[in-house]
């Protein structure tokens, strides 16, 4: 049933969709409208669930690792601050295995105080062990809550649904929102792979020496290397029952394109609309989308940007004294690839700033027009230097 | 460790992870600890509040667990009148209520009523026990409610009492005083038959004399006087005599004559007297206006007593003194003195009043009552001669005589209320029964050892030594409440009769709580310093360290690392943490 929704409830009603058992969350905007949603829930009895309120994201990471500890569907939503003050507990969900799902609204990082989007916050944690996914619009947000259930059970690795502030948390779309029978045929009841059990008391996530570490590391990397795999099956899936896909990236227009931009999150929509006045203009131009972040889609990235002439990556975020983090992890997938195209990167959009179509354009031009990149990041759109 | 694999997609999934079904228990992380926390029960402010020393958070906490009869025993405890005072008492527990700090007041009143009312209909059973018979007999002179809990607390100690009273039935003021719709006679009843129970003797229509009183001290071991104020105060002023008595009007009701209707009263007074004739009379569709020397707000009278009669249409004259009283035909003439402020009274907290200096007013009205207070009927009733040996206790004196002759209610209370009425009955009990055990010079302290927090209240409970009693007398304030524990909810609100409903009748005009509307009020309370077996210690102890053996929580000092947390997740201020000494 289509609905028109707010993508910060297309998040919710995916939750309850899920039969998430426990959530935990620390209100902070642009998140708030996720949880708060889902406390209704718990509180009216649409949701067969306990809400645990918590001090802080910190604690309210807590309280779900511990629930996923005990072998519970758990959710969680942050943003921002929040998700820094998580930070030690992402590592806690990932090396416990703990197949948590979290909302991540991309918000920007004070000082000065900026509520608006930014991916400074989610890319700043692309080293916890955290899958991570971004999304482009209500539906995809609704759907990628749900595989993320599948995605996360079957791999034994924490999810991270990623969605733009306001642009897409804040934003009203038609979304349409499953029947509870079909999502139970897609996800079925969690059975978990480690579960604490009163009857039969163990401890996990004690004291692991030198001789045992690395080796437990190196399975949180087995695990990520399937995770590409594993989530083509569960795209399968979802397909067959619900007639959606999205993959991990989405070609648009690269077949024949000369320079491909690689966008994410809602710039897409709007990266859509610029490639199509391009091409109605001749230009061989196309759009890379990218949705999964970690595992990084190295194979993948050189079988859709080895061959073309130019690359230009837009980062809404930045990593200071280096880059814009998605060109750094392009150029380091490439390195190895004979023949390689220049990366040009580019950092626009920063905290909530538009990402027009004259924006996205004004990078095309800069790009075809230039033999190679002037800078490692090129920052467009700037008012006053 | 373990090392887990599973098979997905036909493929495995490494999972190897640190797991361990070691017991931790060689892990005394107990020497950790610089502070440890113990449990040590606080007093709540209520109680000490309640002259009566009330363990209120208790009775709440009793009830809100449905242990309706404890909450019933733990009232009758400290107080044989529970559905008398949650009618009269003018509550002092809920204006230091902790929950006024998050919202409103714990409708503490409208609790001890309800609980009260379901002992009174028999469907909570009184069951405390007397101690053996000692052998001696204690005079009690008047069945007012000071008479009649010593009376109470008296035989349950294993004392026989004999009391007399002047009147033709045990209650005093609460009989013959307290209007019908403030309290009906069968709730009165009720409760002094209870008290008949544990095997008191009361002979009524017999007013005593001095003689009597001197012959009682050879017949009995102790006397306790508690006979109240039998005379009104006088105005001395001319023309006096022709103003009727307002106590006696209202026990002329009590009593079922209907006094003659007249169509405009003038009530001269601003105590809890003054305001029951001046509602009673408009009950009997008669124009009042009330005349008080001072300022409204200074009025003896409970505030909430005070707007009900303005709202039942008593006109308040303020500032307005009687100098005589005359009668022009079928009409009286008060003459009135225009009154204004001037300063503040050093000791009382209300304003100093003179004369403003300006005309005369005349009031017409076709009938006055008086009600500016009263005093013991005989110099005899009060201890004027005092020696060193004279005992002045908050709320009785004991005077210089062997056998044991003590003073108190109305006598000696410096505030007259049933609640401290009843606290005289308990503490002349108690000095009573410790002046026979250890004597006279044992009395002052062996009271304030049973004091309440750090107020005059008395405790029989820990007088009588028992179990779970003893609180700290640190008194729990907002601050320590864990407010996290407690969401915003409103306070119970009892159904009162229409307004129309309450000046044509005598009907009482409150009803009691219904039984959910009870419980969840009874929820509300914070139930400060006490234990109410919440489990939050165990439940956030991160060591495992709080154990719970039949019904004791036990802090075990092998893991116990000192971190706190239990403290702090007390909702109620029941934990502290202490220095390792």
């Amino acid at each position: 049933m289509k609905e028109v929704l707010e993508g910060s409830h297309a998040v919710s009603q995916a939750v309850r969709l899920a039969k998430v058992q426990v959530m935990s969350a620390y209100p902070i905007t642009p998140q708030t409208h996720i949880v708060e949603a889902l406390s209704e829930y718990c509180a009216d009895g649409t949701m067969d669930a306990r809400f645990i309120c918590v001090e802080s994201e910190h604690s309210a990471m807590a309280a779900v690792i511990g629930a996923s500890s005990a072998g519970i569907r758990t959710f969680t939503a942050t943003s921002s601050q929040g998700l820094a003050l998580m930070h030690e507990l992402l590592h806690w969900a990932s090396a416990g295995r703990l197949p948590i799902v979290m909302a991540e609204v991309n918000r920007a990082l004070a000082p000065g105080w900026n509520i608006w989007m930014d991916q400074t916050d989610s890319l700043a944690q692309r080293d916890t062990g955290w899958i991570q996914l971004y999304c482009e619009d209500g539906q995809e947000v609704l759907d990628t809550v749900l595989q993320a259930y599948r995605l996360a059970e079957t791999v034994n690795l924490p999810v991270m649904v990623v969605l733009d502030a306001f642009f897409l948390s804040h934003t009203f779309e038609p979304v349409d929102i499953p029947g509870q029978d079909l999502v139970d045929r897609f996800l079925p009841p969690f059975s978990p792979k480690i579960a604490l059990d009163t009857s039969d008391p163990f401890a996990i996530g004690q004291m692991a020496p030198p001789n045992v570490y690395m080796e437990m590391r190196r399975d949180v990397q087995k695990a990520m290397e399937q995770v590409l795999d594993i989530f083509s099956g569960v795209e399968q899936e979802f397909l067959n029952i619900f007639g959606r896909t999205y993959g991990p990236v989405e070609r648009f227009y690269c077949d024949d394109a000369r320079i491909i931009m690689v966008v994410t999150g809602t710039a897409a929509g709007t990266c859509r609309q610029v490639i199509s006045d391009l091409r109605s203009k001749g230009e061989k131009v196309g759009m890379l989308k990218l949705k999964m972040f970690r595992p990084f889609p190295v194979n993948l990235i050189r079988e859709d940007l080895g061959r073309v002439q130019k690359i230009a990556v837009v980062d809404r975020n930045f990593s200071f004294g280096a880059s814009g983090i998605f060109a750094q992890e392009i150029r380091a997938a490439l390195c190895n690839h004979p023949g390689h195209p220049p990366v040009f990167g580019y950092i626009a959009g920063l905290g909530g700033r538009d990402v027009t179509v004259d924006t996205l354009a004004e990078i095309y031009w800069k790009t075809k027009e230039s033999d190679a990149p002037e800078d490692e990041s090129v920052w467009v759109g700037l008012v006053n230097c | 460790m373990k090392m887990a694999q599973e098979p997905e997609n036909g493929k495995k999934i490494p999972l190897f992870i640190s797991r361990s079904h070691i017991l931790t228990d060689v892990n005394k992380t107990g020497s950790w600890r610089f502070v440890r926390p113990i449990y040590r029960e606080k007093t709540a402010p209520c109680s000490t509040a309640c002259p009566a020393g009330q363990d209120i958070p208790r009775i709440e906490m009793f009830f809100n667990q449905n242990q309706f009869e404890d909450a019933l025993n733990t009232i009758l405890f400290e107080n044989p009148f529970p559905s008398v005072c949650g009618r009269v008492c003018f509550h002092p527990c809920e204006r230091v209520c902790n929950r006024a700090g998050l919202d409103e007041p714990v409708a503490v009143h409208d609790l001890e009523r309800f609980i009260g009312d379901a002992a009174a209909r028999g469907e909570l059973k009184p069951g405390l026990k007397k101690l053996p018979a000692k052998g001696k007999t204690v005079c009690i002179i008047g069945a007012g409610p000071a008479g009649m809990a010593a009376g109470y607390f008296l035989s349950r100690m294993g004392y026989s009492c004999d009391i007399y009273e002047a009147r033709s039935e045990p209650g005093g003021i609460l009989r013959w005083g307290i209007p019908r719709y403030r309290l009906p006679e069968t709730v009165l009843t009720f409760e002094i038959d209870r008290i008949k129970q544990y095997g008191l003797k009361i002979s009524c229509n017999t007013p005593v004399t001095h003689d009597f009183v001197e012959d009682a001290k050879n017949r009995y071991q102790a006397v306790f006087i508690a006979c109240g104020h039998g005379r009104s105060l006088k105005m001395n002023i001319p023309g006096e005599h022709m103003a009727d008595d307002g106590l006696d009007y209202l026990n002329r009701l009590r009593k079922g004559d209907t006094a003659p209707s007249t169509t405009t009263a003038a009530v001269i007074g601003g105590g809890n007297t003054a305001i029951d004739v001046a509602r009673s009379l408009v009950r009997q569709g008669t124009k009042t206006t009330l005349i008080y020397r001072r300022q409204k707000q200074d009025m003896p009278a409970f505030k909430e007593e005070v707007e009900m009669a303005v709202e039942e249409g008593v006109t308040i004259m303020e500032l307005f003194s009687p100098v005589k009283i005359e009668k022009h035909d079928e009409e009286f003439v008060i003459s009135l003195q225009k009154m204004k402020t001037a300063g503040m009274e050093t000791d009382r907290g209300r304003s100093r009043v003179i004369p403003d200096g300006g005309p005369g007013h005349q009031f017409r009205t076709l009938k006055i009552f008086t009600a500016i207070g009263a005093e013991p009927a005989d110099p005899w009733l009060s201890p004027l001669q005092k020696t060193d040996a004279t005992l002045d206790l908050s709320h009785c004196t004991l005077a210089d005589s062997d056998p044991p002759l003590l003073y108190g209610g109305d006598l000696t209370n410096a505030i007259q209320s049933v609640p401290d009425a009843v606290a005289s009955g308990k503490q002349a009990a108690m000095a009573i029964d410790i002046f026979f055990k250890q004597g006279r010079h044992a009395i002052t302290d062996r009271l304030n050892s049973c004091r309440v927090g750090n107020g005059p209240a008395l405790s029989m409970a820990r007088y009588m030594g028992e179990k779970q009693r003893n609180r700290h007398e640190d008194v729990v304030s907002f601050e320590h409440i864990n407010l996290d524990y407690f969401p915003r909810e409103s306070r119970a609100e009892t159904k009162t009769l229409s307004l129309d409903d309450r000046v044509r009748s005598f009907d009482e005009i409150k009803t009691t709580l219904t039984i959910d509307r009870a419980l969840k009020e009874s929820r509300r309370c914070f139930n400060c310093g006490i234990c109410n077996a919440c489990d939050n210690c165990r439940i956030f102890c991160p060591e495992i360290a709080v154990t719970l053996h039949a019904g004791e929580r036990q802090i075990d000092l092998d893991y116990c690392k000192g971190c706190g947390i239990c403290v702090v997740e007390c909702p109620r201020s029941a934990m502290e943490l202490q220095e390792e000494g």
